[in-house]
């Protein structure tokens, strides 16, 4: 298998609840079948409560990370506030069709809350940028299909915070625990109108 | 060597070699669920079957009572499919003419069938089975195969089209994947136990209904068989038939 | 297109199917391995390439067919007998058929048989040298020997060379002439009597671990614990291998199970109690 997206593994997903969002990825980094890192976060965080999750071939992943790190510095220096999630999701997407004949191998989502109005934006991209706006989740990654099962059956509108991280977790964990190159540890990243809360989760470590 | 797919265009001057593959399998899609409970067994299956991007119909069967309190599906190329459960069907027939009408156990049913498939190892069918029934205890069994016939007694298995949607739902959910005592900080497993009916029924169509909505083969129509000891029931749920 | 029209009109022509049930008669005939099933080919020039076409998902990644592969299986002789100690996972691409397949098969009650490679091949064909097994005894009135019993599987396996069988597996087996056992035998025709194996896709992450620290005297405990240990070794890294881990030990009595160890729990006990696996927090 010599598809770039599913060399190095790796899966995240984003959920809406009750005025609050969650995030959360896996943790491996492999070369194919061997396990490399178990320390691989694929999440990003943009001022005070937006957040990029970058799954698909590492390299991209970090080059992507640090390009919009740039992009965003630059953002802030420039507008003096920090950048809201739907702003985000438009520099993902025209960065990304900046190499429409030559793409980078990932499959970017963005959460997060509007700054002024606290309510939750979640999105999803392709390779090269297309937009997919939804309400409920967006899921990303080799085990995107498993993530699709979980979410689709498990996910209910409306969530409180807490029970919102129960679903996501349980959603993710499940998901990769049938995919042979994500896992190896999870985050989640609750994120509420006045804090962000980061838990890390005990997976298997097969 | 630069080859070129036959076309139409018979008359056509070709520069290259024409490359002709016997290319005996397609993909009907669809998907199949079983579950083991206590004292029954359930098989379910999506009544939509397509090739490509087209609906053939949308109401096919493809979970069959094989006689013998046994029900059966064989998922994926579904002439292949049938073909394996006629050649089932069949064996069964001569299974009791030759014993005097003896039950098949469903262990021996499972064998059985594993030497169907093998029988054609260099010449696979192209299809995902899984039987279930209940086993000489009276408890429900359910058996899952691969195409070419290796085997495994399983409490749950989905098969088919969206088996990687439904499958880690099924893991979290009849066998506690995950699942942890409240309270006990991860410590605790929640415990195993067998799911009544009503609970495992309802699992199913929650399954379908999530398959349903993401993966564009499965649909229509959600067909059901039952076993208990007092045999075979089917029941007919709708999908969404978009 | 002439060729191919061939077959189907008139299948005495296929070359190739000719051999093979020759082949099969020829076996047919030998009481030693009548039971030698027919298998269908399909009705093609090359069956090998179209099985290949069909089922290699590595010359082709988008096969319809996919067969599980991955897995680490490992044997070793020792003081105290065999362990064999193997994991559970079944793969299809990336996706994990299957965390409970049984990888050991119990040919007798002093024999058993590992499986890496296609589960299939392995299931049926290690089943069907069990039979052969119990029809030694039957006839010559003598448990059979582990060298015999693994120069069956060896020679059929060799029949349909280049067929496209797949499996590397271990005859692990107790008899008073040989003592404890252990030949290797794959899909190749490879037939090795040793001390220690590991095979399948972790098969070095297994080996890291057991040949640092095996030994001959070993005691039943530490010989135990060894095996589990390099299957968890293997199981951490590899992403093929994983699941649980079923333990066995083979002594002068037969095969004695020693259990089913889940590597979700195991592996924070293991590294709790060894302050081993640094690289994982928690």
């Amino acid at each position: 298998m010599s598809d770039p997206s599913s060399i190095n593994g790796g899966s995240a997903l984003a959920m809406v609840g009750k005025e609050c969002i969650a995030i959360a990825c896996d943790l491996r980094l492999g070369n194919q079948s061997l396990g490399l890192s178990n320390n691989f976060e694929k999440l990003f965080q943009f001022g005070d409560k937006t957040f990029l999750g970058l799954t698909g071939l590492a390299t991209d992943v970090l080059t992507l990370s640090e390009t919009f790190r740039f992009k965003n510095n630059l953002y802030e220096l420039r507008e003096e506030r920090s950048i809201e999630p739907s702003t985000l999701a438009n520099l993902v997407s025209s960065t990304l069709y900046e190499k429409r004949f030559g793409p980078y191998f990932v499959g970017p989502i963005v959460a997060g809350l509007n700054s002024k109005t606290n309510e939750p934006f979640i999105c999803g991209f392709d390779s090269i940028g297309c937009i997919d706006f939804a309400k409920d989740f967006i899921v990303s990654g080799t085990a995107s299909d498993q993530l699709y099962g979980m979410c689709e059956s498990l996910y209910e509108p409306g969530l409180e915070p807490e029970d919102l991280f129960e679903t996501i977790s349980q959603a993710l964990l499940n998901a990769v625990d049938r995919d042979a190159l994500s896992g190896w540890g999870a985050v989640v990243y609750l994120v509420t109108k006045d804090k962000v809360t980061k838990r890390v989760l005990r997976t298997r470590q097969d | 060597m630069r080859t070129t797919v036959a076309s139409e265009y018979s008359a056509e001057v070709h520069h290259v070699p024409i490359e002709h593959r016997f290319n005996p399998y397609s993909d009907n899609g669809g998907t199949v669920l079983g579950i083991a409970g206590e004292d029954f067994a359930v098989l379910a299956g999506d009544t939509r079957q397509v090739e490509g991007y087209s609906i053939h119909t949308r109401y096919q069967p493809k979970v069959f009572d094989v006689g013998d309190d046994i029900i059966m599906t064989a998922n994926g190329f579904a002439a292949d499919g049938v073909a394996l459960i006629d050649r089932f069907r069949n064996q069964l027939k001569w299974y009791k003419f030759d014993h005097g009408g003896k039950k098949l156990n469903i262990k021996s049913a499972a064998r059985y069938i594993q030497h169907l498939l093998y029988g054609k190892r260099f010449f696979p069918y192209y299809v995902h089975t899984i039987i279930a029934g209940l086993d000489e205890d009276g408890k429900g069994a359910v058996y899952s195969y691969d195409p070419v016939g290796s085997y495994e007694r399983e409490q749950c298995r989905a098969g088919g089209a969206a088996a990687s949607l439904i499958m880690p739902f099924l893991d979290n959910q009849v066998n506690f994947k995950n699942q942890y005592e409240p309270g006990t900080d991860g410590k605790k497993k929640k415990d195993l136990r067998y799911l009544k009916l009503e609970e495992v029924l309802e699992l199913v169509r929650d399954a379908f209904s999530s398959a349903t909505e993401r993966h564009i083969y499965v649909g229509d129509g959600l067909e059901l068989l039952i076993v208990t000891k007092e045999g075979v029931r089917t029941e007919y749920y709708p999908l969404k038939r978009d | 297109m002439n060729s191919i029209a061939s077959q189907f009109t008139n299948n005495n022509n296929n070359i190739i199917r000719n051999e093979i049930n020759s082949v099969t008669h020829e076996f047919a005939q030998q009481n030693s391995l009548n039971l030698v099933p027919s298998i269908t080919l399909p009705p093609i020039s090359q069956p090998t390439d179209f099985l290949r076409a069909h089922t290699d998902d590595e010359t082709n990644p988008d096969c319809k067919i996919k067969i599980a592969h991955g897995t680490t299986t490992l044997a070793f002789r020792y003081q105290g007998g065999i362990i064999v100690a193997v994991d559970s996972r079944a793969t299809a691409g990336n996706w994990i058929a299957s965390q409970t397949v049984n990888k050991v098969i119990r040919i007798n009650p002093f024999l058993l048989g590992t499986m890496a490679g296609g589960a299939a091949d392995c299931q049926y064909w290690e089943t069907w040298l069990g039979t052969q097994c119990r029809l030694h005894e039957l006839r010559e009135k003598e448990r059979i020997s582990v060298a015999a019993a693994s120069k069956i599987l060896g020679n059929l396996v060799y029949q349909y060379k280049g067929m496209g069988l797949s499996m590397g597996t271990m005859v692990c087996g107790y008899t008073k002439k040989e003592g404890p056992t252990i030949y290797y035998v794959d899909s190749d025709g490879t037939r090795l009597k040793g001390d220690l194996f590991c095979v399948g896709s972790g098969q070095t992450f297994a080996y890291g671990v057991l040949d640092s620290e095996y030994k001959w005297e070993l005691t039943d405990e530490e010989a135990l614990y060894l095996g589990k240990r390099s299957i968890l070794a293997a199981t951490h890294r590899d992403a093929y291998s994983g699941g649980s881990i079923n333990l066995y030990h083979v002594t002068e009595k037969g095969w004695i199970y020693h259990g089913n160890h889940n590597v979700g729990d195991i592996f924070w006990d293991i590294k709790e109690q060894e302050k081993s696996f640094n690289n994982v927090d928690g």
